[in-house]
């Protein structure tokens, strides 16, 4: 059987700070020492699968991003990528894995984002005719031969990162992890650039890609499976599919109501009323899923005299997901 | 053949980033004639009497004085390209893309200071070249000891400066090294002033430092014309350094890559 093109086994992460000079002298306040990144995480990504790694800020999706390229070690634990030891077997990994940041700072912004892709090609170990022709077909593919003689400060996000795009495939790597790559892009870039993730890096190239994301949408939209971590903590593993279900007990709406100033009393707990102009009402919150209780509140609205203008399904934030998972993980 | 490779998209990336700043370079070039005219006039004023100079009887003083500063801009560069472009990368946010890269992290190190080097001949030239219009007299019957010496002395002030990046890398600023080092190297190696002429064993410290031994060769050889079997002193001088430093610096930048990837404090500054 092929082995997973990412393997993770019991990895753990804590950063220790170091002591401040301050806090040599009696009465400093103490500061903990220890702050656990990642706790005994043990994920595998199958060989051709876009696999989501979805977290809140600070819930130690990069730092396992960087450990499987091998810029920080583990303290417990082992992860192979490409079926390499991330500790023992650091420049093979290089050679098999890719990376995109959503940091524009990672490139020469004075140099072209031609001659920025020929020195990084370098590094690569790619040379001569091979990466010249291997830059230009970066550059076609990613929309940016007209951009491609101009200096890197002047491109906009979108360009910026379709360029981290084109230089995280110069060796053309079959596994490639994805840290937030459309953070910084308007909805049309990101669109864009999705579709080129999904369509071309995995549905034409068959790329394994590792994505990091806090965009429940993103997400849904490109990965096979994904896991949630809060925490540092893998709270759920699973197919994209049961992903929007996963620790949701309720669906929030929110409702445009007229005819009533405010909800009569039995009917309003849990929910936030907000009065708005011309006598109308904005009522949210969250409700059954077996629509139930969004019926019998509907039914007095309008037994009670009131009216529905709106009523719209609210998808609940990552956060909110999150949030309930962690409530229900024992 | 690869790491040849990565040395020169090094230079050229850095040629290139360079030449962007146009005014910067033609204003370094004004700073060197001011700086050779202002040494020139210096020597002048201060006229050392005969004989002040010991190893070098006949050597006017800014002869010695221009060739020991000229050259003392090695030691500058080796003790501070290193860390200094090791922190400019961390600061633009582009060592992790290198360190991304399957170029090994000394040879990314190495690389990234080979403009400073350059840039520091085009310098030293310059010096001497303008030097000669103020009446500095080069010998050139001894150019293979010259390059011999100045190949080592490079090697062993580059130890240095590799032990001071692996500072840079884990502390992120406070290197101790090159400040102590640069300045008791300008003090004690004969940079300014010969050791003989330093007050009581002062002249002694200089013994323990590389630059009194490049030095030493480096004016016997251009200003005297010393063959390379009387350079033996200084050669083997700088061997010796050159075997102790370089893997000093190497097996602590070694163990500073190590303690920033434990800590996850490679890429930060």
């Amino acid at each position: 059987m092929m082995p997973a093109a990412i393997e993770i086994h019991h990895l753990s992460k804590v950063f220790r700070r170091r002591r401040s000079l301050r806090q040599l002298f009696p009465g400093a306040p103490p500061k903990p020492r220890e702050t656990w990144a990642l706790r005994d995480i043990s994920l595998q990504v199958p060989r051709g699968m876009i696999f989501g790694l979805l977290g809140p800020n600070g819930a130690g999706k990069t730092t396992l991003l960087k450990i499987l390229s091998c810029l920080i070690l583990p303290n417990e634990g082992e992860a192979r990528v490409g079926g390499y030891d991330t500790v023992q077997e650091d420049t093979a990994i290089k050679r098999v894995l890719g990376f995109v940041s959503s940091d524009e700072r990672s490139f020469y912004w004075r140099l072209t984002g031609r001659e920025n892709l020929q020195f990084f090609g370098t590094l690569y170990e790619i040379q001569g005719r091979e990466l010249s022709d291997r830059i230009a077909y970066l550059l076609k593919r990613l929309d940016l031969p007209e951009q491609a003689d101009k200096p890197f400060g002047d491109y906009s996000s979108g360009m910026k990162q379709r360029l981290a795009v084109a230089r995280a495939l110069l060796h053309d790597p079959p596994i490639l992890l994805l840290d937030e790559p459309t953070r910084s892009l308007d909805p049309i870039s990101a669109k864009h650039l999705r579709r080129f993730i999904g369509e071309e890096l995995n549905g034409r190239e068959g790329k394994t890609l590792l994505l990091a994301t806090h965009n429940l949408q993103e997400a849904e939209q490109l990965c096979q499976k994904a896991a949630v971590l809060s925490g540092g903590r893998v709270l759920g593993e699973g197919s994209v599919e049961e992903l929007p279900a996963w620790g949701r007990g309720k669906e929030g709406y929110v409702l445009v109501l007229t005819g009533l100033p405010f909800l009569p009393d039995g009917l309003c707990d849990g929910l936030t009323q907000t009065p708005l102009s011309g006598g109308r009402l904005r009522v949210a919150g969250d409700f059954g899923r077996d629509g139930e209780e969004l019926t019998r509140l509907l039914g007095e609205v309008v037994r009670k005299g009131g009216r529905v203008i709106s009523c719209t399904r609210v998808e609940p934030s990552l956060q909110e997901v999150f949030d309930r998972i962690e409530g229900e993980t024992p | 053949m690869n790491k040849l490779r990565t040395l020169l998209a090094f230079f050229r990336k850095d040629l290139l980033e360079e030449m962007s700043y146009r005014t910067a370079f033609l204003m370094q070039i004004g700073g060197i004639v001011l700086t050779v005219s202002l040494w020139y006039l210096i020597a002048r004023f201060l006229r050392p009497p005969e004989g002040a100079i010991p190893d070098f009887p006949g050597v006017p003083y800014f002869a010695y004085l221009l060739v020991g500063i000229a050259f003392y801009h090695y030691l500058g560069s080796a003790l501070s390209s290193f860390a200094t472009k090791l922190r400019g990368e961390q600061l633009t946010g582009t060592l992790e893309a290198m360190l991304m890269t399957p170029t090994p992290i000394p040879v990314i190190i190495l690389s990234s200071a080979l403009w400073d080097f350059f840039m520091t001949s085009v310098r030293v030239v310059l010096y001497l070249v303008l030097g000669a219009f103020f009446g500095l007299q080069l010998r050139f019957d001894s150019l293979l000891a010259f390059f011999l010496i100045l190949f080592l002395t490079i090697l062993a002030f580059s130890g240095i400066g590799i032990l001071s990046a692996a500072f840079i890398l884990y502390l992120k600023r406070g290197d101790p090294i090159n400040f102590l080092i640069s300045s008791a190297s300008a003090l004690f190696g004969g940079v300014f002033i010969p050791a003989q002429a330093l007050p009581h064993s002062l002249g002694e410290v200089g013994r323990f430092l590389p630059i009194t031994y490049a030095l030493s060769g480096i004016r016997k050889s251009l200003l005297a014309g010393t063959r390379l079997p009387d350079l033996v002193p200084e050669v083997s001088a700088l061997v010796v350094f050159v075997l102790i430093l370089v893997p000093l610096g190497t097996a602590g930048f070694s163990l500073a890559v190590r303690k920033a990837r434990e800590e996850g404090s490679l890429a930060q500054y």
